[in-house]
Formats: structure tokens, sequence, C-alpha cells
């Protein structure tokens, strides 16, 4: 697959959007032959970033706006959100402490850690108004 | 929006086994099933994935509730049958390492 595929779904802020757009991921990541572990992860990612800018960054927004995009070439796999909610920036979140126990654990932070493993890089700005965070995942031939 | 969950009691040991997806959608309604029957006074309890295809973080950390609330009342929550994508996540996340996870259903019920 030489040439580049393109996904871009503008999304309803509100959770249940969730649901129509992972099912679009899945038969836009079949159609491209992506591992199924990939697709999965891709949509624990949406679901992560879609919940937290619907219940915090998009809060009392007045005209609120998703615009996600998913770019699958032969080695690459970009994955896109914008959002004209308050300045946020997940990668500055810290890591949570994989290691302790139950107790002692606390319950949120974990989807983004998982962002973070997924993806290569990740890279997030503010302009005009916007969130865009961008998070490439490198492709291994072998895993195609 | 809801969420299927079946219910079978083994003894005293009650499995639930959520159906389809467990996301940001209705990870608030798993919540309440599952609280409910802990707060009810469950102690032993299995979660069975044999029926699940896909759970996100939302879903995790109700789990993660669960077992807090049932450790701290000496009752126990353990998970089984989890398809491998699913599991591999639970891995990443280090969930693997709090709440334990059994191939088979029988397995489980001997760890709980």
């Amino acid at each position: 697959m030489a040439m580049t595929d393109e996904l871009r779904v503008s999304v309803s802020p509100r959770l249940s959007a969730v649901r129509s757009l992972a099912q679009m991921v899945e038969e836009f990541g079949d159609a491209n032959e992506l591992p199924d572990q990939q697709i999965y992860m891709i949509n624990l990612a949406l679901d992560e970033l879609i919940t937290n800018t619907v219940s915090y960054g998009l809060r009392g927004v007045s005209r609120p706006k998703i615009e996600i995009t998913l770019q699958v070439s032969e080695n690459r796999l970009v994955l896109t959100m914008e959002d004209n909610g308050r300045p946020f920036d997940p990668t500055r979140n810290t890591n949570p402490d994989l290691s302790s126990p139950v107790d002692e654990r606390p319950v949120g932070g974990l989807g983004l850690h998982l962002i973070k493993t997924f993806a290569d890089r990740v890279d997030y700005e503010y302009s005009d108004g916007k969130n865009r965070l961008v998070m490439e995942h490198d492709l291994t031939p072998a895993a195609r | 929006m809801n969420i299927e969950v079946a219910e079978e009691r083994d003894g005293d040991a009650l499995v639930l086994l959520p159906v389809g997806r467990l996301d940001s959608a209705n990870a608030r309604a798993f919540e309440s099933i599952v609280m409910e029957r802990v707060d009810g006074g469950e102690q032993r309890l299995i979660v069975d994935f044999s029926r699940l295809g896909f759970i996100s973080s939302s879903g995790m950390r109700v789990l993660l509730m669960a077992a807090k609330k049932l450790h701290a009342g000496q009752g126990k929550l353990v998970l089984c049958a989890m398809p491998d994508h699913i599991h591999e996540v639970f891995r990443i996340s280090g969930f693997d390492q709090i709440i334990p996870i059994r191939d088979t259903r029988e397995s489980a019920l001997g760890e709980v």
C-alpha cells in the first residue's frame, strides 16, 4: 500500500459519540488491514481523549467542536484530534504509578499512559483557539 | 447508555459477564451494577470477559474501584477469560499486577 488513506470525522461533543466513532475506526482499520491490536489501541485513545474533552475542556464552550483525523500510510499511522475547548496539554500529565498496590492506586490517569505507550511521538499545540494533539505510530512491515 | 451484564452464581461466588463494549458511553451503567453488588455484600466477585470485545480505561477504572472496595472488606475480585488484545492492555497498564487475571472461569473460582 503506497498511498495514504484518511478518515476524517466531526464528532458531536457527547460521551455517546465514542461508540459510532469506534465503529468507523474499526471499518477504516479493517479496510487498511491494520492489526486488531492497533485498532483497539486507537479506539482506547479516542475514548479517553474524547471523554476528557467533553467532560472538561469543552464545558461551557458555546459552539463545541471536535475533529478526528486518522491517516494511514505504508509505515505510519497518524491520529489527530482538534477541539476548540480550553487549552489543555495532555502530554504534560504525569505518568501514573503502575507499581502501587490496589488500595493506594489512583483511579484516574490511566488512559493517557496507554496513549503514550502506544504512540511513538505525541505532539501538542494550541493555536487559533484550538487544541491540536497529534499521535504518530510507526508501522513495521512485518506487522501489516 | 446501558450495558448488558449476565450474572451467574457459583457457590458463594458471583460471576458477572459484561456483553459487547464497555466504554465511556456505558461505564457509568456498569459502575452502578458492579457497585450495587459489592455494596450488597458480595465478597467473591469474578468478572468473566468472554463476551466482551472492548473495554476502555473508563471501564477499567470501574474494576479498580470495585477491587479497592472489596479488598478493604476482605473480599476479592478476579478477572478471567480475557481476549488477547484486552489482556495486552491490562499488562501495559500494570493492572495485571493489582487485579488477578486467570485464563479460565474454573481457575478464577479457585483464586477468588
